[in-house]
């Protein structure tokens, strides 16, 4: 058995290696089990979880990762981020993320935009998230912002994996002067283009009635949105425009996340009885618009005490969203758990039922036997903002922990 | 000892300009303090872990509080008689937060295409906005302040904006309910002057031909100095002469005597700089100009020339963790904080939006632990003085807030668990000695909040 100590992998830029591995002395959250199983050896081959076991045996050819009692997770699921679409912030040609003046509407996708190279993008794979959901900024054509794209942040890169995973609307009365002035012109037209792509029929020589407001781009994107194939992701806070979205999805058979919805603990039966799970910001508790006067810290309890499945992405003015993906999520979590909602709920909120909740495979955000090898070994409790990675591992293989921000930091860290 | 502000001790060592002639005197505050502290009965804390905010750690402390002060802070201290006397035992006990950077009640919730139009939060008609005072424009209702109040925060400072280069006059506030601001400032705290370089006024002022470069931010500021300097000597010679005893500075100067209370070190300077070299240049100019830099706010790049800003004695305000969303910023480390503190600066964390200020002791808890990764020590007793007694040094509050020492305002919040966890909450929150917050008590609708529907929706 060859053995190595934390601090080795953490210090050795050793190649991948073959074999299998064995994860010693952890605190696991499966998420596939109410409670973490302690003093457990998790066994890894060939990328993937073998087993998860209580004081399990390590195989004599094994590569021994002791983790002495650290908690251990799955790799952070980020159901909603802008990582990818920016080098910097702030800067008019490095918005890679969204539409500012032409046709595209509900095409437009980020993938396109998305940079693996990007240095959020490594941040946030240092900081243990191993998937994302990158969503757009805004397109021209309100309320559609357009499509996402599932983004899995691979060992080496990232790659997007679903270019086109779910399409957002943002429905808010600080977005409706780009709409007919208002968000009741945005439900309209939005229930019109939903409409207009049902009556379309590609490829047909007539072509689209003459007064159809989508050009066909926009109106086969709406497709796999009608067919239930992706979801529809409506951006909104206030109450009433939650219970819109919950009437859209009814009317429409659609398959809808609400994102945003800091009212929506208000018509949390309703949500969980039309299976709408909500993307929220448990950190942001203050009434920062007219849309979110009931916005409140329990609202993850709530919801989730009416069995909505919760996902977690924290703002901060958005810079969060960009900047700190990892942590912000964490925090986030940590402060619904302080305002009520179970600790394996809010977890799995970053793990996962986020991965559920986006559609990925069901093993994502778990570590049962057959689940990729993604996890976090954490130097303390990981809904601590204080607490953070000792060690990732994605596809069962050591992430770099190098960034941009350590090398500045190793640089001018004082001497002692 | 009683410490004599920071400031005024800072302001003392740079004895420049000759402070030989009678400097002009400012009036009496024509917009005065109405607060008034709630009674309060004597209270004593005991068996509580007390950070004392200057890095001493007592356990099993016991705290008295009577008439609005700290009377003894130690373990099996004199109880006064008819004292009410809280258990504290198993929790935390710190000072009263210090924000020492916020824009509440003039970045007003909720935000609305109006404050889009036309924001309170900075005058906008010239880069020179030192005539302003934000106390003119704060809306006591502003929820934030109650939320501010239940994390803990019970002094701050409200400062206008970075468009400006010289931002106007800050106010200092305690964060209590009220429908004035007159009855919310902080009785005799000095106004802060606001200034800002680098990318945000220029951008500003750019498309208006004010100035549309770092050196025209640097020339606006010099000639704003050097009129405000010949307009002290000038008044000075009008009183040596005798011209009018009483005339008093005529209406037109008010930029000038704003910038002459920080010529004569009576107003803390707060300037908003991202990188070192704008820093290092804001330094410079102090330099030329014989003020004080009380503190550099955001401030990304502090941790690239620590021992500079320690050797000038000037604090640093910054975030823990926001980097990367403009070029001034995308030299921001978590450990920024740490390794000027490491350093031996004056290290603080701040808000600027208003729910990071619901959050500062998470805010300072990441600071922490970013820098103890790095082998640092800092236990909470250190990290608790970047909220408390080194904000309050630089507002020139020190001597009266920011440390639960015998003779300063009993201003005192009492933690469920380790302030520095997530899962810890202001249980009670004194300012004064009188408790203005307690968690266990159903807090009273803001007249904001009253007859909301959604607000009054049972879950």
């Amino acid at each position: 058995m060859r053995l190595l100590s934390l601090l080795a992998l953490l210090i050795s830029a050793t190649p991948a290696v073959a074999g299998v591995t064995a994860v010693t002395g952890a605190t696991v959250w499966t998420m596939t089990q109410p409670q973490p199983v302690k003093d457990a050896t998790i066994l890894i081959d060939k990328g993937r979880i073998v087993s998860v076991k209580a004081h399990g045996s390590v195989p004599p050819d094994a590569v021994e990762i002791r983790a002495g009692r650290r908690i251990v997770t799955p790799a952070l699921v980020d159901a909603a981020t802008q990582i990818g679409l920016g080098e910097v912030g702030g800067i008019a040609e490095e918005r890679r993320g969204g539409v500012s003046s032409g046709p595209l509407g509900a095409a437009f996708s980020v993938a396109y935009g998305f940079d693996p190279d990007d240095q959020a993008v490594r941040q946030a794979r240092a900081d243990g998230v191993g998937w994302a959901m990158v969503y757009p900024d805004e397109s021209a054509s309100a309320p559609f912002d357009g499509m996402t794209s599932l983004v899995r942040l691979g060992r080496s890169e990232a790659a997007v994996e679903r270019p086109k995973a779910a399409l957002v609307v943002t429905i808010a009365g600080t977005q409706a002067s780009r709409v007919g002035g208002s968000t009741a012109a945005a439900w309209q037209l939005l229930r019109n283009a939903l409409d207009e792509a049902k009556a379309y029929r590609p490829g047909t020589n007539g072509g689209a009635p003459r007064d159809q407001l989508l050009n066909h781009l926009d109106v086969e994107a709406l497709k796999p949105v009608l067919s239930g194939a992706i979801p529809l992701i409506v951006n909104c806070d206030r109450l009433a425009d939650i219970r819109q979205a919950i009437a859209l999805a009814r009317d429409y058979r659609l398959k809808m996340l609400i994102f945003g919805g800091a009212e929506a603990w208000a018509v949390a039966p309703e949500l969980a009885r039309a299976h709408i799970p909500v993307i929220l910001d448990p950190l942001d508790t203050l009434p920062d618009s007219y849309d979110r006067l009931g916005v409140r810290p329990d609202a993850a309890a709530l919801l989730h005490k009416a069995g909505v499945d919760l996902a977690f992405s924290v703002s901060a003015q958005g810079i969060y969203r960009s900047w700190d993906a990892g942590p912000s999520m964490r925090e986030g979590a940590g402060l619904a758990v302080a305002a009520g909602l179970p600790y394996e709920v809010a977890l799995g909120a970053i793990t996962s039922s986020a991965a559920r909740v986006l559609g990925l495979a069901p093993t994502a955000g778990t570590l049962e036997p057959g689940a990729a090898a993604d996890l976090v070994i954490w130097d303390g409790d990981p809904l601590e903002p204080s607490s953070a990675p000792v060690l990732v591992m994605i596809d069962g293989e050591k992430v770099s922990p190098v960034t941009r921000q350590t090398l500045l930091r190793d640089r001018y860290a004082p001497h002692r | 000892m009683i410490a004599l502000s920071g400031f005024a001790m800072a302001a003392l060592g740079h004895a420049h300009p000759p402070a030989a002639e009678a400097a002009w005197q400012p009036p009496p505050d024509p917009y005065p303090s109405t607060y008034k502290p709630s009674p309060a009965p004597a209270i004593v804390l005991t068996g509580a872990t007390i950070l004392d905010g200057t890095g001493k750690r007592i356990e099993a402390g016991d705290l008295v509080l009577a008439d609005g002060r700290v009377q003894a802070i130690g373990r099996a201290v004199a109880r006064p008689a008819n004292a009410l006397v809280i258990d504290a035992r198993g929790k935390w006990i710190t000072p009263g937060i210090i924000d020492v950077h916020t824009h509440l009640g003039v970045y007003t919730l909720p935000q609305t295409s109006l404050d889009a139009e036309a924001s309170d939060v900075t005058e906008l008609h010239d880069p020179d906005a030192s005539d302003t005072w934000v106390e003119h424009a704060v809306r006591a209702a502003d929820p934030a302040f109650s939320h501010a109040l239940a994390a803990g925060v019970t002094t701050l400072q409200i400062l206008p904006g970075s468009s400006a280069l010289f931002g106007g006059r800050s106010v200092i506030v305690k964060p209590i309910p009220a429908n004035t601001i007159a009855a919310m400032k902080f009785p005799g705290a000095p106004q802060g002057l606001k200034m800002a370089c680098g990318a945000n006024p220029k951008q500003e002022f750019a498309g208006r031909h004010e100035l549309n470069s770092r050196q025209g931010e640097m020339a606006r500021m010099r000639e704003a100095l050097v009129e405000a300097e010949e307009w002290r000597h000038e008044d000075r010679a009008d009183r040596h002469h005798g011209h009018g005893p009483h005339r008093g500075p005529p209406d037109d100067d008010l930029k000038e005597q704003t910038l002459a209370l920080v010529l004569d070190g009576k107003m803390p300077v707060h300037i908003h700089c991202y990188r070192s070299d704008d820093m290092a240049r804001m330094i410079d100019l102090s330099h030329e100009f014989g003020f004080r830099i009380s503190a550099f706010h955001h401030a990304a790049e502090a941790y690239k020339i620590a021992p500079l800003l320690v050797s000038e004695g000037i604090c640093v305000a910054g975030w823990p963790d926001w980097w990367g969303f403009k070029p001034e910023a995308e030299d921001s480390i978590r450990e920024n904080i740490a390794f000027v503190d490491a350093a031996g600066g004056c290290a603080m964390v701040h808000s600027d939006i208003p729910i990071l200020g619901e959050h500062l002791n998470l805010e300072a808890a990441k600071a922490m632990a970013a820098g103890r990764r790095t082998g640092l020590s800092i236990p909470p007793e250190r990290a608790i003085r970047w909220l408390t007694s080194n904000p309050a040094r630089a507002l020139a509050l020190d001597d009266r807030i920011g440390r639960l020492a015998p003779g300063y305002n009993a201003d005192v919040v009492l933690w469920s668990g380790d302030p520095f966890s997530v899962y810890s909450k202001p249980e009670k929150v004194i300012i004064d000695g009188a408790v203005v917050l307690d968690a266990s008590v159903p807090r009273r609708p803001s007249d904001f909040e009253l007859g909301r529907s959604i607000l009054s929706v049972r879950p």
